[in-house]
């Protein structure tokens, strides 16, 4: 079946099975590869995409759920000028190893200061409590979105 | 051109006449607005690197980058034309005999481009230590991770269809799974032969035998620890391609990529020279990845399909068939004084080896000796073993036996601290290692900050205040 | 994932009409976080997808003369951010909370819970306790019940293959009413829960009046404790009564030993969480 969506603000579609979730047509069909999959049941979080503004497990979605929709995933969270302050944050607080965690931490951390600029520790676990690590042991993970938080609030301040 | 026959180089140069460029001067190169997967593309800065002496400053990951703008490529995101997808059967039984195997009703399957058994593999053996581990088990399986055939088919889907048109006729055989089961003679023997014992490990200091009988109290205990996977966040991924020079390629989620291309040089029986294996960052390995897994199957998927053919572990592949931490199963005696010296320490270390070898040498060689712990003991006998059991094969896993044996003298020494009525932490002062301590096997240690890092620990976060 | 077919209806109607049309090969989809995962994993007969998840009849959430109506479509993650939720039904809140983590709330909703069914159903317990009503819809037409009556067994509820949850009504007496909830998980995200107990109760002239006592993942389905119930009605609160209450909870349970719990660590667990919550919702009682 025919499913058309924006991707990062771009008009995307793909002729996919039915059953194939959104993960897959990203992967696959629209060769987006940021989104990862690392359990393919919902667990890992290495999938997490955003959809219509809030975040979800692509690997449990539907892609002709999707139809219509507006998706937001890490390969748009960059422009040309310049990184988002989130990922500008996790490279300067080395918040990453292997890398597989990101993309999905990234928009997790991403839906969580959309909504909630200035998240205590505490709210920062709870929004990233979908995404695994197997390297970091998280710390400084949390610490690079409080950072990141800041900025965008600055941002937002003098803008 | 430059030649060593110096007249046919003056000639060809004077045949060569070089006319000015009449091409505009350059212009930037202007980037597309409408770029739909944009990012900036100045480079990281690398400041620490310009600064005499780095040592000190602040560096930045060379990969935080691309980890960020999730450009990082694993072997999951990479895709070929013409591209199968492989999955393999695991054995029904823990351990069993394969009669037949019958792969006809999957290679008829509209989009099945080729299938494989374990009688196919050139040469089907491999392994770090002992080359005991099939590539897909024939004859015998030995646990229920264990493959024994493998599809490639167009998509996914199509190849797990496949795999259960195949027909598997099996004999089931005895398994044993306790390791301490495994230890008696009578037990089944997962490697045939009188015994499951595949290597063992003695590390003898002073006279352990005497010194239990002098001293003032022996403590006994029994301690197990359980099986743990690494569950790196990327699955285990490869794919395999041939080129029409006869060269087979491999991208791998393979850490070890020298020893993988050896062990695929065995198993295919080909000179390494028309192996390669590309390795790339992978996402986690902590030991899971360093030993070939499907890479030969694929290669042979790859050989009969004449395409391009990949395989990612499923999560629950991950934890039956790729290789886990060793249980250990530790027996502790240790004789102590009453002022909690400790003068003996008598181990017995039974490590629950799996289905095959892997990397249980080095396993049990650190794991033997760490066994007596940072203490300093004049009379020390270790006596560690490897059994086989039907179950997932145990390997490299960050620690490598040491975290099995510190559970086990660590809890001893609370223990002995408890019933002495000694404070834990000056128990392990008295005892610990300090500088030129010999180890179990005599080796001279220097740069010990044993004591001292305890002391300070406690002192940050207030033993003595919350014993009073 | 096996080959399937994908339907949107457009209305609730259109959906109970394919359901009775596929039958046993049909089933609807709400957020698909149980959904999905049971399609990829177990082979079975579903080869029909019928997506109920956006259809009006089944969203939204408002106060009426009834009381509130919770849409079975709508998502733990709309709950927690609805003010009238957060006012009137806390502790439902804080069911919903517990569930997996956010990008699950974000498509996970309360009528899936509820319908999937399975005995540690996070938002069971705390909607019992509130005697809540779940109104059901297929193709004899609607009909509303008291939530108890919807669960039959693990993973079985009442409904026919043609029938659809339409939405959860938590009476008007109850809304406001002091309850307590609260989920023990090996983790604190991403668990299932060992057990989950809820408690509401009110107090008139010092004495508990109507009180309500649920458990979940100690027995086939979620479970009212009748018996304790009835022992604190019309009573002065006490730690006695609290105590002997929750004792009642325990022998009226039936946990089972399974990889995560012993039947016995579970038992504790619902004495000391039974108590707890009576505790809180006293405490919440008292003080308004």
């Amino acid at each position: 079946m025919l499913v058309e969506l924006k991707v990062n603000g771009e008009p995307k579609s793909a002729d996919v099975p039915p059953e194939t979730t959104l993960l897959k047509m990203l992967r696959e069909y629209l060769n987006l590869t940021g989104a990862k999959l690392g359990c393919d049941v919902g667990d890992c979080g290495t999938c997490t995409v955003i959809v219509n503004g809030v975040s979800v497990n692509s690997c449990l979605m539907l892609a002709a759920r999707a139809n219509g929709h507006e998706v937001t995933t890490i390969e748009g969270l960059a422009n040309s000028n310049e990184l988002h302050p989130l990922q500008e944050k996790f490279e300067e607080h080395g918040a990453l190893q292997c890398g597989f965690c990101g993309p999905g931490m990234l928009i997790s951390a991403k839906n969580l200061l959309d909504k909630n600029p200035d998240p205590t520790v505490f709210e920062v676990r709870d929004a990233l409590s979908g995404n695994l690590c197997r390297c970091t042991g998280y710390t400084k993970i949390i610490e690079a979105v409080i950072d990141a938080g800041r900025v965008m609030n600055t941002e937002q301040a003098n803008s | 051109m430059a030649t060593r026959n110096k007249d046919i180089q003056q000639k060809t140069e004077e045949l060569i006449t070089v006319e000015e460029s009449k091409a505009p001067a350059q212009q930037p190169l202007a980037i597309p607005t409408d770029n739909p997967v944009a990012y900036p593309l100045e480079l990281p800065q690398g400041e620490a690197r310009l600064r005499t002496p780095a040592v000190g400053q602040r560096a930045r990951r060379p990969d935080g980058r691309l980890h960020g703008l999730g450009q990082t490529q694993y072997i999951d995101d990479i895709t070929f034309p013409h591209m199968l997808h492989a999955k393999i059967l695991r054995s029904k039984y823990p351990h069993a005999r394969i009669v037949s195997i019958d792969t006809s009703e999957a290679e008829k399957m509209p989009g099945v481009m080729a299938t494989l058994t374990g009688a196919e593999i050139p040469e089907n053996s491999f392994g770090p230590t002992y080359q005991d581990q099939p590539v897909l088990a024939y004859p015998i399986a030995r646990h229920c991770g264990d493959g024994v055939a493998a599809v490639a088919a167009t998509s996914e889907q199509l190849a797990t269809e496949a795999l259960e048109k195949i027909k598997v006729e099996y004999e089931p055989l005895p398994a044993v799974f306790d390791p301490l089961e495994a230890l008696e003679k009578d037990s089944p023997k997962v490697h045939g032969g009188d015994t499951n014992i595949y290597t063992s490990k003695v590390i003898k200091k002073g006279d352990v035998e005497k010194a239990l009988k002098e001293s003032e109290h022996v403590f006994h205990r029994q301690f197990r620890t359980q099986m743990v996977e690494h569950v790196p966040l990327e699955p285990h991924a490869s794919i395999a391609s041939w080129d029409g020079n006869g060269r087979v390629t491999l991208w791998t989620s393979l850490g070890r990529i020298t020893l993988g291309r050896e062990d695929l040089s065995r198993t295919l029986k080909m000179p390494q020279s028309k192996i390669r294996l590309i390795g790339t960052v992978v996402g986690g390995n902590f030991g899971g990845k360093n030993e070939i897994t499907t890479e030969p199957v694929l290669a042979l998927l790859s050989k009969k399909s004449r395409r391009p053919v990949k395989l990612v572990f499923t999560r629950g592949d991950e934890f039956i068939s790729s290789t886990i931490r060793h249980p250990f199963v530790m027996d502790y005696t240790t004789g102590v004084n009453n002022d909690g010296k400790i003068l003996a320490r008598k181990i017995r270390l039974v490590l629950d080896g799996g289905s095959y070898c892997s990397w249980t040498g080095t396993t049990i060689g650190k794991g033997s000796i760490l066994a007596p712990g940072p203490y300093d003991i004049e009379n020390v006998l270790v006596e560690a073993f490897a059994v086989y059991t039907n179950k997932t094969t145990t390997g490299a896993m960050r620690g490598f036996g040491a975290p099995q044996v510190c559970f086990a003298y660590e809890s001893q020494m609370d223990d002995i601290a408890h019933k002495l009525g000694l404070d834990p932490l000056e128990i392990r002062l008295r005892n610990g290692f300090s500088e030129n301590s010999l180890s179990p096997t005599s080796q001279t240690l220097q740069s010990v900050a044993l004591k001292e890092s305890l002391a300070q620990a406690a002192e940050r976060f207030g033993w003595k205040e919350n014993q009073a | 994932m096996r080959t399937l077919d994908y339907i949107a209806p457009e209305s609730a109607a259109a959906a109970v009409a394919l359901l009775a049309e596929h039958g046993e090969k049909a089933c609807p989809l709400a957020g698909g976080t149980d959904l999905v995962v049971d399609l990829k994993h177990s082979p079975g007969n579903i080869h029909v997808l019928v997506d109920v998840s956006g259809l009006e009849e089944f969203r939204g959430i408002e106060e009426t003369d009834e009381g509130l109506r919770i849409g079975s479509m709508v998502t733990y993650a709309e709950i927690m951010e609805n003010s009238i939720c957060l006012e009137k039904v806390p502790e439902v809140v804080a069911a919903s909370h517990t569930v997996g983590a956010v990008q699950t709330r974000n498509l996970g909703t309360i009528g899936g819970n509820l319908v999937t069914c399975v005995p540690s159903a996070d938002s069971a317990p705390a909607l019992m306790v509130l005697d809540a009503e779940v109104t059901v819809t297929g193709a004899d037409g609607e009909r509303r019940m008291p939530i108890e009556e919807f669960f039959v067994g693990p993973r079985k509820t009442i409904l026919e293959p043609h029938e659809l949850l339409v939405d959860i009504l938590i009476p008007k007496k109850n809304l406001g009413k002091p309850s307590s909830f609260y989920k023990f998980g090996l983790r604190k995200g991403q668990a299932l829960a060992l057990v989950n107990v809820a408690a509401a109760l009110e107090l008139k002239s010092g004495k508990i009046h109507e009180p309500r006592i649920a458990l979940g993942a100690v027995a086939p389905t979620p479970i009212r404790i009748l018996e304790a119930e009835a022992l604190l009605a019309g009573k002065k609160p006490s730690i006695k009564n609290i105590e002997e209450a929750a004792r009642i909870a325990v022998t009226e349970s039936k946990p089972i030993d399974d990889f995560r719990a012993s039947a016995s660590y579970r038992r504790q667990l619902i004495q000391t969480l039974t108590q707890r919550v009576l505790s809180r919702s006293l405490e919440i009682a008292t003080a308004s």
